[in-house]
């Protein structure tokens, strides 16, 4: 389910044409499972807490924005792995690498 | 007093309680979160096995972005382990990754135990041995094993 929400962000930024944009996305399904152990249970490889949930620094701290929510959002590599963006903040400082699969970081999209 | 780092140390002794990994074990100093004793089992079928070696992991606030310091407190007679206990492993440095936990670093270290890698030496007598004089070797590493007992 995640995958197909991905590939539709896909169609949308780019509206010209699906055919070799579908080819591209398919390679990229055979490495999410690879990982499907991850990617279905959407943990936080960094700091093991559920993505959905707020990170363990926030957790720590106990930020909350002016809702009372606690605000830690997600973030998706062009690889597909998702971390906390404040986990993946201080890595990518570092090493600019995912920590799952070594490819060179770059952000997907964002949000929750 | 609760850092990230701590609470993520407490998740990786959770784990390693819930999910013990074979012929390694590990648990925090009664008083400090931050530096861990662990024990690591000679694997079967090598010259370490029935060994059991202790170490040292002292973890920094910046883990896991930064990886542990681990030392052998036990004597290990390895090419890729240095006269004071430190291990030449690329995970534990230039390769490490944040989602690396205890339970993996210490896996990683007992495999390393089973393969050593001889181009990378620590302890230049254990590689050579290794490599030219596999008899020899076996026999120093046993020599250990005994003393791991007495330790
Ligand atoms: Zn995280
Ligand atoms: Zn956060
Ligand atoms: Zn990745």
């Amino acid at each position: 389910m995640d995958e197909s929400e991905n590939s539709m962000d896909k169609q949308i930024d780019d509206n010209d044409g699906t055919k070799p944009e579908k080819m591209f996305t398919l390679k990229k399904w055979n490495a999410v499972a690879m990982w499907s152990w991850d990617v279905e249970c959407d943990i936080c490889a960094i700091c093991r807490v559920q993505v959905m949930d707020a990170c363990l620094r926030c957790q720590a701290e106990n930020k909350r924005d002016v809702m009372g929510r606690q605000d830690c959002v997600v973030v998706w590599g062009e690889c597909n792995h998702s971390f906390h963006h404040c986990c993946m903040s201080l890595w990518v400082k570092q090493n600019n690498r995912c920590p799952l699969c070594q490819q060179e970081w770059s952000i997907q999209r964002m949000g929750k | 007093m609760s850092t990230p780092a701590r609470r993520r140390l407490m998740r990786d002794f959770k784990r390693l309680q819930e999910d013990p990994p074979t012929g390694v074990s590990g648990a925090p100093t009664d008083n400090n979160i931050m530096i861990w004793n662990a024990v690591i089992f000679g694997p079967h079928d090598t010259p370490f096995e029935d060994g059991t070696f202790k170490l040292t992991i002292e973890f920094t606030e910046e883990y896991p972005n930064k990886p542990p310091t681990v030392r052998f407190v036990s004597k290990v007679f390895h090419p890729n382990v240095y006269a004071d206990g430190g291990i030449c492993l690329d995970i534990l440095q230039n390769r490490w990754s944040p989602t690396y936990d205890v339970s993996a670093i210490l896996t990683s270290i007992q495999s390393l135990l089973s393969d050593p890698n001889p181009n990378s030496p620590a302890n230049s007598t254990a590689a050579q041995l290794y490599k030219e004089n596999r008899r020899e070797y076996e026999k120093r590493v046993k020599a250990c094993v005994e003393q791991s007992f007495i330790d």
